[in-house]
């Protein structure tokens, strides 16, 4: 093969190989990404049950209810709206009633967000980010949790899940 | 007075970083030996210096001086020294100041055992590491300042996080940032081969120990990290995919990329123009990695707005060392001379396509870790790109990569026989299609992907002994024979097969504990037993202890394996009185490489508690295949040909016949 | 003036690092290391490999051809350079490095850096706090001891009222939870754990606040400091009929001679017990009404923030959440007021500036 021509297989070779991998990210993005929504925009979106998000916001005060077998139900609120969530399973050990949290899962036929992660964060102060900018935008922000936030980065490996 | 003199040994360090950033790069213009030579005397006394100041900010911290902002926010008289000493570099303005102490420990390596450089290309490497420093110098004094002082100290400090003190958090940033900072030499080899316009085999001869320090160092940061994250967090998961591991997952994807490169580059003096690029790629993605964490992109957009001196310094740093080395990269290239030839069955061939994955994959990982960010910033929407998106792209990059590795070392240069090769991996072939029948027998009904992968492992490792074997011709010549060529083989060889081994390693290992990985929920009350993975736990009560800054109620399991008790295991809930904060000990019980994993949940009212088990089979696969792998990496460093020393009389090559 | 010294022996060496190369090396031919070394060397590995069987013969023979070629290549690059040496260009560097590493240094050190502070390792600090206990160091002996012994409720009983008095509301409220965890509740500590939280929100009576005031009447039905703050809870809510009420009957009950009668008194005056209370039918027949009241409330509450910032104008938090409020009522000439007044206050204080002008420019009053 003459130096051209190998120049062309290694041109068409990578080709391929960038190819396929766009196709491979095209596809991930379009099926495995999740959006993020807070109780408010749940409302307004009507999002059909069964799809996944992320839902953000505040812990209801006094909405946390134990049940059987480690299930456990709370309301999510954003200051303008709220929704109840449904999860089963162990609580990390920063959630708490009147701060921030972050579930993944997806709402089910009664509007019941079942969530099949619940995630938290390193500092008992942290807000996760989502949360955070969301009642930012409502206005429900305080902001010594933007200072806070801020120190937490410190430890290095901030977003852990649940 | 500490704090005063190490304030002012960092601002002298930027003054020996400016004039080192200049001087030899006149001198190697005018070829004056002397005032090159400014580039190593300056490098060591900022070593000196930047070490004296990082003595002094942790002398400040072990002492507690409150007086100092730094040590007032982010330290308290009680912890115990050794997270006083650690928490020097869990905050941002101390790590930043480890960063820049690493990396002048790098420059001063460079400077005293660079002796087999020539000099213009030590003036230029060292010329462009005073650049770097000289950035992160004032970046540290002006926005970031460890040594900011308080003028009426405070009796105490701020700050006693919990989730903090543990050694292995406490370790894993200088590993990573030994890591990162380490492909900083390999970037300022890539810039100074642009300066000078020239560049040839004997350029990645000299890079490749420092890449290979800097890979190894990377490698045992990531599998430490992972195993901290793995203990600590108490809920048994080890990668996650979120951007802060992505952030020192791509410079290692680049970096290990560039190291094959780089002996492609050595040996046939081919790949010059891409193995710069990789160079100048791999540092770029590190310093994205430690700016990802630093800057608070990720915590929040708006904490990156609401600090606009921090985050615009951030951009401007990032600007000039990517943009800049990127501009001169493509003004400077196409000046630099074609490399050899070679066909596509070789093992140049082979290496390349190894690069062609690496990256590939490592683009992946670049698309899913900024995607988000930047949809934010553009559109406003948020969305996570989670471990799925990287499951459908990463994994079938790494699935051909993998096939090709075995090959590789096999195909002889230039022009290879891809046949002859295949016939050597035979064994590997027929272990591997063993390993897959079995598992597909015992795991009827299971996962199908579970045994091909495991398959592919098995051919990977087998594979990388078939290499051995060939080239000690084992089973061929005598035993002793063998033994012989063994030992006379290059450590370099040995290297090779023990980073590869290592991958199928730790293939096996998150192939089994993803597969078949069980998890157990519940809540338990004393006496109750549970049954997980083939072991009977027997929750025996809880006791409540008192330690010195938090309450500590441990729950006792007996472990049992067909009615024989094997252990006894103590996890555990922390309650930190004065902070208000509680962390969860995870307990651990290690069965040769699997492990058994349990962490406590919340106590009801009725004395049951929450209780998470996990049986992982063959866990410490996942840790082990990465140590193995570094293992190889250090072989490789110790190889002879990287050591070639001092100048030498020019016979030395000749009197260096083997020993052995 | 150790300092000084220590400073001038610093900036010698540094400089001393710069020198040494230049006077050196003039005359001695500075010998860097070569590409044709490294060739060398791999030509010996080549026949290493060979010899060793790990390569054969003829990719032996095209490597050393190879490797050959590069070895001339290198070796005749080498050859053709030209060395000189400026020596007034050394001698520039030399002054430079005299001249400018110090003037440098000082350049950026002065402003940065506090010369003038000695260190202050806390070891040689408690030593001499000994000799004159101000109350800061006290306080701080206290938490330090019950963060070692977190279950000292008596402690923690003594410190709790000093935490409240030095206005650390935080630690004043944790204090008392933890005085209640290890000596049992009473509606006293209940309510001063109340007091605290309230304290902790700016003298906002908050969901959390109210939850203990409820709790010590509970256990007892007398305790006049939490009936007189769920009086403040109704009012701050709006509902000035029962506060009224609530202070009314407390007033009634209290001993001629409590101290805290003057309180009630004066919180009564202000909320106006004397005008007529609108009826009920009144408040159902208009709900906008309700809206007015609200903002009256509001306003109310916006310029009791404003009259506490008057006297104590140190709190950063409080002119950004009073400029924030006249943003939300549509006042944004008050909200630049306010900047100004803030700017006064905070004077001196520089870090308080700073996180000042920041939060003004997140609400978008600039400069």
């Amino acid at each position: 093969m003459t130096r051209k021509q190998r120049r062309l297989t290694m041109i068409v070779g990578s080709l391929v190989v960038l190819g396929i991998a766009a196709g491979l990210v095209l596809n991930a993005l379009r099926d495995s990404i999740v959006f993020f929504s807070t109780p408010m925009m749940v409302s307004e979106k009507h999002i059909q049950p069964g799809q996944r998000f992320r839902l953000g916001g505040l812990v209801q005060t006094g909405s946390l209810v134990r049940g059987e077998n480690l299930a456990v139900t709370f309301k999510v609120s954003d200051g303008s709206a709220t929704l109840p969530v449904a999860y089963t399973g162990i609580l990390p050990d920063l959630f708490r009633e009147g701060q921030g949290v972050v579930a993944e899962g997806a709402l089910d036929s009664s509007g019941v967000f079942q969530a099949d992660t619940v995630l938290a964060k390193h500092d008992e102060t942290y807000m996760p980010k989502e949360v955070a900018d969301a009642l930012k935008k409502q206005g429900h922000w305080k902001d010594d949790y933007g200072a806070r936030a801020g120190a937490v980065e410190a430890s290095g490996k901030q977003e852990v899940s649940q | 007075m500490i704090a005063e003199a190490g304030h002012f040994a960092l601002v002298l360090a930027l003054g020996l970083a400016l004039i080192q950033s200049v001087v030899p790069i006149i001198g190697a213009r005018l070829h004056d030996g002397a005032l090159m030579n400014v580039a190593r005397s300056t490098a060591l006394a900022q070593l000196l210096f930047v070490g004296a100041s990082f003595f002094a900010l942790a002398t400040l911290y072990v002492v507690s001086d409150f007086s100092v902002v730094n040590v007032f926010q982010n330290s308290h008289s009680l912890k115990p020294l050794i997270y006083k000493i650690t928490g020097v570099w869990g905050n941002h303005e101390g790590s930043m100041l480890l960063w820049v102490t690493i990396l002048a420990l790098f420059g001063g390596l460079v400077a005293a055992f660079g002796n087999n450089l020539p000099l213009t290309l030590r003036a230029h490497v060292l010329a462009v590491q005073g650049w770097i420093a000289t950035a992160f110098y004032l970046f540290i004094l002006l926005t970031s300042n460890p040594f900011m002082r308080i003028a009426n100290p405070p009796m105490e400090g701020r700050d006693l996080n919990p989730v903090l003190q543990d050694i292995g958090l406490a370790v894993h940033p200088p590993m990573l940032y030994l890591g990162y900072v380490g492909f900083s030499i390999a970037f300022s080899f890539a810039v100074a081969a642009l300066i000078e316009g020239r560049i040839d085999a004997a350029w990645a001869r000299w890079v490749r120990p420092w890449t290979l320090v800097a890979w190894i160092f990377l490698t045992l940061g990531i599998a430490m990290g992972s195993y901290w994250a793995y203990y600590e967090l108490g809920w048994g998961g080890w990668w996650f995919w979120d951007p802060v591991e992505n952030a020192s997952l791509m410079p290692w994807l680049a970096g290990t990329a560039l190291l094959h490169s780089s002996v492609v580059m050595e040996k046939r003096n081919a790949l010059r123009v891409w193995t710069i690029l990789l160079a100048i790629l791999t540092f770029s993605l590190s310093l994205l990695g430690t700016f990802l964490v630093r800057s608070g992109v990720l915590t929040s957009v708006h904490a990156f707005a609401t600090d606009p001196t921090r985050g615009v310094f951030i951009l401007l740093i990032l600007c000039t060392f990517i943009g800049g080395s990127l501009t001169l990269y493509v003004w400077r290239a196409s000046a630099l001379k074609q490399g050899g030839l070679f066909a596509p069955i070789s093992r140049e061939g082979a290496l390349v396509l190894n690069n062609l994955f690496l990256t590939t994959a490592c683009a992946t990982v670049f698309i899913g870790t900024l995607y988000p960010l930047a949809l934010e910033v553009i559109t406003g929407n948020r969305i996570s790109v989670g471990a799925p998106f990287f499951n459908l792209t990463f994994a079938p990059l790494f699935v051909p990569l993998l096939i090709a590795v075995p090959f590789g070392p096999l195909l002889a240069w230039k022009r290879g026989d891809l046949l002859g090769a295949s016939q050597r991996l035979v064994a590997a072939g027929v272990a591997s299609a063993i390993a897959v029948a079995v598992l597909w027998a015992w795991t009827r009904g299971g996962s199908t992907f579970a045994p091909l992968a495991i398959g592919l492992a098995v051919f990977v490792i087998v594979g990388a002994l078939c290499d051995l074997a060939e080239r000690i011709n084992l089973f061929r010549a005598s035993l002793p024979v063998s033994f012989r060529r063994a030992k006379g083989l290059p450590r370099s060889a040995w290297g090779t097969v023990f980073a590869h081994a290592g991958l199928g390693v730790a293939l096996i290992g998150i192939v089994c504990e993803t597969t078949w990985n069980t998890e157990y929920i519940t809540s338990m009350k004393t006496n109750d037993v549970a049954q997980v993975g083939g072991y009977s736990l027997t929750f025996e009560g809880t006791t409540q202890q008192q330690r010195s800054n938090y309450r500590e109620d441990i729950a006792r399991f007996t472990v049992s394996r067909n009615g024989q008790p094997i252990a006894v295991m103590t996890p555990s809930k922390r309650n930190f009185t004065t902070r208000a904060a509680s962390t969860t000990e995870a307990a651990l019980l290690t069965r040769g490489v699997s492990q058994l994993y349990i962490s406590l949940g919340d106590a009801s009212a009725d004395g049951s508690i929450a209780v998470r088990i996990y049986h992982k089979p063959m866990v410490l696969l996942i840790w082990f295949g990465p140590v193995l792998m570094a293992f190889g990496g250090v072989l490789s460093l110790s190889d002879r040909r990287l050591r070639v020393g001092a100048p030498k009389p020019a016979k030395a090559g000749r009197v260096l016949q083997p020993a052995e | 003036m150790t300092l000084w010294f220590v400073f001038a022996l610093m900036t010698a060496g540094a400089a001393f690092a710069v020198l040494w190369p230049l006077g050196r090396s003039s005359k001695r031919r500075i010998s860097g290391g070569s590409e044709t070394t490294v060739y060398r060397d791999q030509l010996a590995e080549v026949g290493r490999d060979a010899a060793a069987g790990l390569i054969g013969e003829p990719e032996a023979a095209a490597a050393r051809v190879e490797i050959g070629r590069r070895l001339l290549e290198a070796a005749d690059a080498e050859s053709h350079q030209p060395r000189e040496s400026k020596l007034w260009l050394r001698r520039a560097v030399a002054v430079i490095a005299l001249v400018g590493i110090p003037l440098l240094a000082l350049v950026v050190y002065l402003p940065l850096g506090s010369p003038q502070l000695p260190d202050f390792p806390l070891a040689a600090r408690i030593q001499t706090a000994d000799a004159s206990q101000s109350l800061g160091t006290l306080v701080a002996q206290v938490e330090s001891h019950l963060e070692k012994n977190p279950a000292d409720g008596r402690g923690w009983t003594v410190l709790a009222p000093v935490l409240a008095k030095l206005g650390r509301f935080d630690a004043a409220a944790r204090a008392y939870r933890n005085v209640i965890t290890y000596e049992g509740e009473t509606a006293q500590r209940r309510s001063d754990l109340g007091t605290a939280i309230a304290g902790a929100a700016n003298g906002i009576v908050t969901a959390e606040a109210k939850k203990e005031f409820e709790r010590a009447l509970a256990l007892n039905p007398r305790e006049a400091k939490a009936r007189f703050f769920l009086g403040m809870a109704a009012q701050q809510d709006g509902r000035t009929a029962e506060a009224v009420t609530i202070w009314k009957a407390l007033l009634a009950d209290a001993p001629a001679d409590a101290e805290w009668r003057a309180t009630v008194q004066e919180a009564l005056a202000q909320v106006g017990d004397g005008a007529p209370r609108p009826t009920d039918e009144a408040v159902a027949a208009a709900s906008d009404m309700k809206e007015a009241d609200r903002s009256a409330m509001i306003h109310r509450m916006v310029d009791r923030l404003a009259a506490r910032l008057k006297q104590d104008g140190n709190d950063v938090e409080g002119w950004l959440r009073l400029a924030r409020a006249y943003m939300v009522l549509n006042q944004p000439e008050k909200s630049r007021a306010v900047r100004d007044d803030a700017r006064r206050a905070l004077g001196q204080n520089e870090a308080g500036l700073r996180q000042l002008n920041e939060g003004f420019k997140a609400l978008g009053i600039d400069g």
